[in-house]
């Protein structure tokens, strides 16, 4: 049976009792929230306060009017932003203080501060907020009305594919106002079952991004894996596509691919076996003699 | 003459996994030709590959472990019961770098390659280590469609009272992230979990061979021949994670290892960690793992908790803090809601569905390890405290934190 | 697959518009629930948020016209599986309009609140779409309070549950002590206790159904579906007269990217354990289970196939995940589906399940509360005892 081992030796300071850590974090928050202390000491103190919002009302009301305060400095409401997502998620604590919180995130989704807005709009939609929601999809569809990027507002709105936001991206796929845009708008449209066919064009299309064709070799996987096993096989062994996008095929084959086919499929193994002894980047070669490797070669 | 070494008390080569806590471990003689005498002496000793793990041994349940140990074993097959663990600062790099072999004199009469398992730091593996473990990890996500689904849907906003906000937090956590490294493991069997050490600077995590490297917009880029890049949760395809901070440092505001460690000897004071370093690390970024529901969509998730339960551990180790019974170690003050005391089953393992619980139970029993028995498929909250077996043999997990030691 | 369609006619303000009309003009309130049907065209190519706030409005506007029993099902509903707070607030005010309050009703406040309580959040009636942005004003929690205090003794089947609650003493007890202390107080009054505890504790009042069986020559042909063809989780086709002729089914809907886990994911766990009665019983292959996609374009065989085995569910040639390869629309008209779509996502869906005779016929339906496993069963099998069904089945090939 085993004995019980000596506890070893405790670092220093450590004797503090639950109640010592509260007030300890109640007197952080009383910092964090006091607009005569430096904003440095403000932002650090906001760090070591956040499960203190939980115990009094008071505390968590005097942290939200900071993050509402327009005439705070945004580094302070940006630590009070942080402060109160790291408690929300201790979620039975946070739960008297959850009502509040999301009204004032709401209310802080339309602050001047760009940062501000880009940050609540993102946990609001991860809550799949329909005020967040509704603002993103006007901004889409009226840039005046913007409280980000359109970008942005794509990324936000796949966290809810129930959003109605497909009209929109594939709008913005025929006319991207940014580059950044049109790959948001394609990787939400990786959930729509019937953009398929769209995703195919982009993967075969050499004179697209390796990025976007890497998207489109991944949706085409979750609405038609079987053509994408088709096209990744097409492309491996088409001497002049690039290596990249053949090193995202191999892939795609050796992690999804039917095995037994693989293994029997001479000429794409031979096409692998040019590949990983040609002059493609090492790393990419790696990948080719691992595919090899897998299916017996 | 031959014998067989078990490791884990198993002739399985799948339970040859140690970790820094002792293994129960068997030898017995198989093929007694050319024995001298009814018992010999069998030599047990450690082999490491270059740059491989280090096994020690003992022959009794306590005392002090060396590199080897001598052990009368009788040749009609009578097994004979030793301890072996992985000497502190040796971890295993690949599976099989060690060998534990026995002798008879000069002779080699029986031997099993082992590995010393163990969780290390994310920002310190090897690539081929690294490499690994996302390979397993993209193979469990399988494009949405693996079992990497049944561990998304465990933690949501839905089962989210389940482990949070109160003292179950620490337990189920280590419960979760057990049942994720052995589902890992059936894939691929030389993999532990890593841990993101978030006090301190971690260049190699956010890289795209690793774990992603995040554009302006938050949206995260993987290397071509990083299968991570098929990831998919919910449908949708890709991880949504923009750092607050420069990756080459670490995230600012979050308490550190000694300050943590400081917060308090009792347990209550302790899980203020939940608030920070746990809930800050999570919000030093924007994207899915900012927020509670969808926080385990991105696979930091599972680093970030790994650290979380390495400090709980390094905790426990440091003021004896495995024993449930003891009040300091855990808050069983009353009170708490479902889940959250020492003798509740844990949600979702438990498959208790409706009421206080939520309506489904993802992911069935808690996964078995061929190594060791505990925490047993429907653990209980004060199952998950003795990780290491200190209290009680049994209770051991078969894991171990590479700065973590056992004794 | 559903082509990609235009946007509603009827802008959101329109719509409010008219249910506030409808509310307020007494010869034409029962319209308002006809506007509760999921499959109702004013739905069509709406997102599921703007679903939440139309849905949301028609509640309020009932809560002010007054529910009538054939209302109540769609309030209670809300209330057994809601998961978003505007609805679940607006059906709790909803309920207290309701004329004939009987104790029923408690286990349905009771649970929502258990639902809910960690995912409060302040809500506005005030206007058409409108979302808090402070909190004064009322939540869900504080609307199922209310209307469990409006219970009052019919409540008292929840009063253990309650009282729990208010000892917590913190979050949520502290939050709405006022509220919850007037709740209790009301439940406790004696002198309104009119009726003795009886009854289910989970069924809705008796007459306001959520059950609803087709004698057998009632029952409509399947003409317009039986050569539909599914595809199954193996990629295998299948005409719905091979696989539902010659026995009695369970049929259920879902889709695998259904957020709400009261519904699908809960659905689908359920026919698992209705499976596992049937094998008890020795009745899996006299007794087909189908469970069928809303969203056949997304949903491929791979797809169902992991859903179904994340949550136990069998597979087999009597027992399968299926997605219709054509003729969706065909499948909604025949079933009566309360479903729709923006584009070929589904926005809305009700919780549906269906026994089906051994001529494919649907013999009975369970519609939008949570139905008992058990209960399914045991209908099942009168329905397969009603002709005497033989154990035969023409199902194509075994696993």
């Amino acid at each position: 049976m085993a004995r019980k081992r000596r506890a070893a030796k405790r670092p220093r300071g450590a004797t503090k009792t639950p109640t010592a850590v509260k007030r300890s974090a109640r007197a952080a928050l009383s910092v964090a929230t006091s607009g005569r202390r430096p904003v440095r000491k403000r932002v650090a103190a906001m760090a070591q306060a956040p499960l203190a919002v939980c115990e009094s009302d008071k505390d968590l009301q005097a942290m939200l009017n900071v993050l509402r305060n327009e005439d705070e400095p945004v580094k302070v409401r940006l630590a009070a932003l942080q402060s109160l997502g790291a408690a929300a998620f201790s979620v039975i604590a946070f739960e008297s203080c959850r009502g509040d919180y999301l009204a004032a995130l709401r209310k802080v989704a339309t602050d001047p501060n760009p940062e501000l807005p880009q940050r609540v709009l993102g946990l609001l939609m991860r809550e799949k907020d329909g005020f967040a929601q509704r603002k993103l999809l006007e901004g889409l569809k009226n840039p005046d009305k913007a409280l980000v990027p359109p970008e942005k507002a794509l990324q936000l709105l796949s966290y809810d594919v129930h959003a109605e936001a497909y009209a929109a991206a594939r709008a913005i796929v025929g006319k991207p106002p940014n580059p950044d845009a049109r790959r948001e708008a394609l990787r939400l449209l990786a959930a729509d079952a019937t953009a398929a066919p769209l995703f195919e064009k982009l993967l075969r299309d050499k004179k697209e991004l390796r990025e976007i064709r890497q998207i489109s070799a991944s949706a085409l996987h979750a609405l038609k894996p079987d053509r994408l096993q088709q096209v990744a096989r097409e492309i491996v062994l088409d001497k002049s596509d690039y290596d990249d996008i053949k090193a995202t095929s191999l892939m795609a084959l050796a992690t999804f691919g039917d095995d037994k086919a693989l293994a029997n499929d001479t000429v794409l193994l031979n096409s692998v076996d040019r590949f990983g002894a040609g002059k493609a980047p090492s790393k990419y070669k790696q990948g080719a003699r691992r595919f090899l490797r897998k299916y017996g070669r | 003459m031959d014998v067989e070494l078990q490791i884990n008390n198993s002739a399985s080569p799948n339970a040859r996994f140690v970790s820094w806590a002792p293994s129960p471990c068997r030898i017995r003689v198989t093929n007694p030709s050319g024995a001298p005498s009814p018992t010999v002496n069998l030599k047990i000793t450690g082999v490491s590959a270059a740059g491989g793990g280090v096994v020690v041994f003992r022959s009794g349940a306590t005392g002090v472990f060396s590199s080897s140990v001598t052990l009368p074993v009788p040749t009609n097959g009578t097994s004979v019961p030793f301890f072996a663990a992985g000497k502190f600062g040796k971890p295993s790099a690949g599976n099989g770098d060690v060998t534990i072999q026995a002798r008879n004199g000069t002779t080699l009469v029986g031997s099993a390659p082992v590995m010393v398992r163990i969780r290390k730091n994310a920002n310190a593996l090897t690539t081929a280590e690294r490499n690994r473990f996302v390979a397993a990890f993209a193979q469990l996500n399988n494009q949405g469609l693996g079992r990497f689904a049944d561990f998304r849907n465990m933690h949501t906003n839905v089962s989210s009272p389940q482990a949070h906000g109160a003292p179950g937090f620490l337990p189920w956590h280590r419960a979760y992230l057990l049942d994720l490294e052995r589902e890992l493991q059936a894939i691929d069997p030389s993999i532990a979990l890593p841990y993101w050490r978030f006090d301190r600077p971690a260049p190699n995590i956010f890289t795209p061979d690793f774990l992603g490297a995040s554009d302006q917009l938050g949206t995260v880029g993987f290397a071509a021949t990083n299968p991570l890049q098929f990831w998919k949760t919910d449908g949708v395809q890709g991880i949504n994670r923009r750092p607050f901070f420069s990756t080459s440092a670490a995230p600012p505001g979050l308490r550190n290892e000694t300050q943590t460690l400081g917060l308090g000897t009792q347990y209550p004071a302790f899980r203020t960690l939940e608030g920070n370093p746990h809930g800050t690390a999570h919000t030093s970024f924007g994207g899915s793992i900012s927020s509670i529901g969808t926080a385990a969509k991105d696979p930091l998730f599972f680093l970030l908790h790994a650290n979380v339960d390495r400090l709980w551990a390094k905790w426990q180790r440091q003021n004896g803090r495995f024993n449930p019974a003891q009040p300091a170690s855990f808050d069983n003050s009353g009170g708490n809601p479902i889940g959250h005391n020492l003798p509740d089953t844990m949600w979702p393992w438990n498959g208790i569905t409706g009421g206080q619980r939520p309506p489904t139970a993802p992911g069935g029993a808690l996964a078995a390890s061929p190594c060791v028995g505990a925490p047993g498929p429907q653990p209980k909250v004060q199952d998950s405290l003795d990780f290491q077996g200190a209290i009680g043999a049994p209770a051991r997990m078969g894991f171990d934190y590479d700065d973590v030691k056992f004794a | 697959m559903r082509p990609v369609a235009t946007a509603n006619a009827q802008s959101e303000p329109q719509f409010a518009a008219m249910v506030d009309a409808l509310a307020a003009d007494l010869d034409r309130r029962d319209r308002l629930m006809d506007l509760l049907r999921e499959d109702h065209p004013v739905y069509d190519q709406r997102g599921a948020a703007a679903i939440v706030r139309m849905r949301g409005w028609l509640l309020v506007a009932l809560a002010r016209a007054g529910v009538s029993d054939a209302a109540l099902i769609f309030v209670l509903e809300e209330l057994d599986t809601g998961v978003d707070a505007y609805l679940v607030a607006a059906a709790a005010r909803a309920l207290r309009s309701y004329p004939n309050p009987t104790e029923n009703l408690a286990p349905f406040v009771m649970r929502a609140l258990t639902q809910i309580r960690y995912r409060d959040e302040p809500v506005s009636f005030e206007r058409y779409g409108d979302y808090a942005v402070s909190s004064a004003g009322t939540s869900p929690v504080r609307e199922l309070l209310a209307t469990l205090a409006w219970l009052g003794p019919r409540a008292r089947g929840v009063l253990p549950e309650l009282e729990a609650l208010r000892a917590q003493g913190s979050g949520l007890a502290k939050k709405f002590r006022i509220d919850i202390d007037r709740a209790l107080h009301a439940i406790r009054r004696a002198d309104q206790v009119d009726e003795p505890a009886t009854g289910s504790c989970c069924a809705p009042p008796a007459g306001l159904g959520d059950t609803v069986s087709r004698p057998l020559d009632s029952r409509g042909g399947v003409e317009t579906i039986e050569s539909l063809v599914f595809e199954d989780h193996r990629g295998d086709r299948i005409a719905f007269k091979e696989f539902f002729r010659g026995q009695p089914s369970i049929v259920v809907f879902f889709y695998t990217r259904c957020d709400n886990p009261m519904k699908c994911s809960l659905t689908v766990t359920k026919l698992a354990r209705m499976q596992k009665l049937l094998e008890a019983q020795g009745l899996s292959d006299r007794i087909h289970t189908a469970a069928i996609s809303y969203d056949p374009a997304f949903d491929l065989p791979e797809r169902l196939r992991v859903y179904g085995q994340d949550r136990g569910v069998v597979m087999n040639a009597h027992h399968r995940l299926l997605r219709a390869t054509g003729g969706m629309d065909a499948l909604c008209a025949h079933f009566g589906l309360g479903v729709n779509f923006i584009e070929s996502l589904v926005n809305r869906h009700r919780i549906e399940a269906y026994i089906l005779d051994a001529e494919g016929r649907i013999a009975v339906s369970f519609e939008r509360i949570h139905w008992d496993e058990q209960q399914v069963v045991s209908r099942a099998i009168e329905v397969l005892e009603e002709r005497g069904s033989c154990g035969g089945t023409r199902a194509q090939g075994a696993d």
